[in-house]
């Protein structure tokens, strides 16, 4: 029903995917064509925004992000590499050719400031984003997100990031389910904390500015 | 029941238990020493390669994010010793390690998903390498309480310690061997438990044989006396005027 949302090719397809469910994957990709960008942003706004500063703060904020990284993000979602509920059934909708100018797109636009719901819980959080739990082997954060969380060339942007989405991929990456970390890094990391830290982490991250222009 | 609980938690409270208590995690490296056909600085086949290598420290400050969120951003390590300093450590001692740690001949659990190929290139090693040699100490290291200096610098100096690290634990560019002065107490400490009871994989067999007879007193008073002396590269009258 969610792809019903996003015009009649998707709900076409969804008829399809429920027909046809073996012959699912190969008749989308062959249907999948290339759109201009501004209809393309009415199938992610649905869910990113079309600002890439999604309202829903269970979709990632997509906005700053290092285009390298969306695209890299794009294609695992393509090649299965990175799983998700909702990204498996959109990616297929999409031509490959559309995602360097998507994620140069998402790119480029202004991160929308996040607030912390709890500041006590984000004060424990900055904690370990600034120092690390040196007890438990956890790296601080900012050791490769930089202290502002405006990550660098080989690790992404996390500052302003729902706190909700951080804390579920943090999840996913202690348990293994997202593994397409290039350098399973953050598996190792997420590894060594808790359910506690994780939530106290996300507060804080949700907080951080990134680098000011 | 409650009186041995009682004694249970004294004997918790008992110097030595610190001592077993670093030693819980600590295990026999397979490859390592004590294993049949180590030998100590024989070069592994990335040893050979990153030898070959022109480092870069600009390059090797960029690499280093991935090490800062445990060595923190200044490379000083953690004060209480659980990640050592590495400012000042020679490159050849930089590179011996981590190679080391990622071929499994020194077992570091901590830092072995950090080092492992995927999250460093040979070419970032020897950028790592030449940017800590350089790197400036801008923060006291952890240091011992200072009863035992004296007692610590008799014992390094009776067990010809200087042979290889040198009269102010300034180790050794050439042969590898680490600088250890001003490294942090609790790092120093761990390590030369480590290094006696066999568990520091890439031991070299002259080093165990040294430390065999010391008492873990004897250790850290001798890590008391190294966490007290000052960073090697100061010049004489820098040192004589702390």
């Amino acid at each position: 029903m969610r792809l019903t949302l996003h015009g009649i090719r998707g709900s076409w397809l969804a008829g399809v995917a429920l027909l046809v469910p073996g012959m699912l994957l190969s008749p989308v990709i062959t249907l999948a064509q290339t759109v201009p960008i501004a209809e393309r942003l009415l199938l992610c706004g649905g869910c990113h925004n079309s600002d890439g500063n999604s309202a829903i703060p269970e979709n990632p904020n997509l906005s700053g992000l290092d285009a390298e990284y969306i695209h890299r993000q794009l294609q695992d979602f393509r090649n299965g590499a990175r799983k998700s509920p909702v990204m498996s059934g959109i990616i297929p909708l999409v031509d490959e050719k559309e995602f360097e100018a998507l994620a140069a797109f998402f790119s480029k636009q202004k991160p929308k400031p996040g607030g912390a719901v709890d500041a006590k819980l984000a004060a424990q959080g900055k904690e370990i984003y600034d120092e690390g739990i040196v007890g438990s082997a956890v790296p601080a954060c900012s050791g490769c997100h930089n202290d502002d969380g405006s990550g660098t060339e080989k690790y992404p942007r996390i500052a302003s990031q729902h706190a909700a989405y951080v804390v579920q991929q943090l999840t996913n990456f202690k348990s293994g389910e997202r593994a397409n970390d290039v350098r399973a890094v953050m598996r190792a990391v997420a590894k060594r904390m808790n359910e506690k830290e994780i939530r106290a982490v996300a507060e804080y991250v949700v907080t951080l500015k990134g680098a000011q222009e | 029941m409650k009186q041995a609980v009682a004694v249970f938690m004294i004997l918790q409270m008992l110097p030595w238990q610190t001592a077993s208590a670093d030693m819980a995690d600590a295990v026999k490296s397979p490859k390592g020493y004590g294993s049949k056909g180590y030998v100590w600085g024989k070069l592994l086949p990335e040893q050979v390669e990153v030898l070959k290598l022109n480092g870069d420290a600009v390059r090797g400050k960029e690499a280093f994010r991935g090490c800062r969120g445990c060595h923190r951003p200044d490379a000083a390590g953690v004060t209480d010793g659980t990640y050592p300093r590495l400012t000042g450590q020679h490159a050849s001692v930089v590179i011996k390690q981590v190679t080391e740690v990622r071929a499994g001949v020194r077992v570091n659990p901590k830092m072995d998903p950090f080092s492992a190929e995927h999250a460093v290139s040979t070419q970032e090693i020897a950028d790592i390498a030449v940017f800590l040699a350089s790197a400036e100490t801008t923060r006291e290291n952890g240091k011992g309480d200072g009863d035992y200096q004296a007692k610590g610098k008799a014992l390094y100096e009776k067990g010809r310690c200087s042979d290889c690290h040198g009269r102010r634990g300034e180790g050794n560019e050439n042969k590898a061997y680490p600088a250890i002065a001003a490294q942090h107490y609790g790092y120093l400490k761990r390590e030369m438990d480590y290094i006696q009871n066999g568990v520091r994989g890439n031991s070299h067999p002259d080093m165990v044989k040294a430390i065999k007879h010391y008492t873990h007193r004897d250790i850290e008073a001798m890590a008391d006396y190294l966490s007290r002396l000052s960073d090697y590269r100061q010049s004489g009258a820098e040192r004589n005027a702390e």
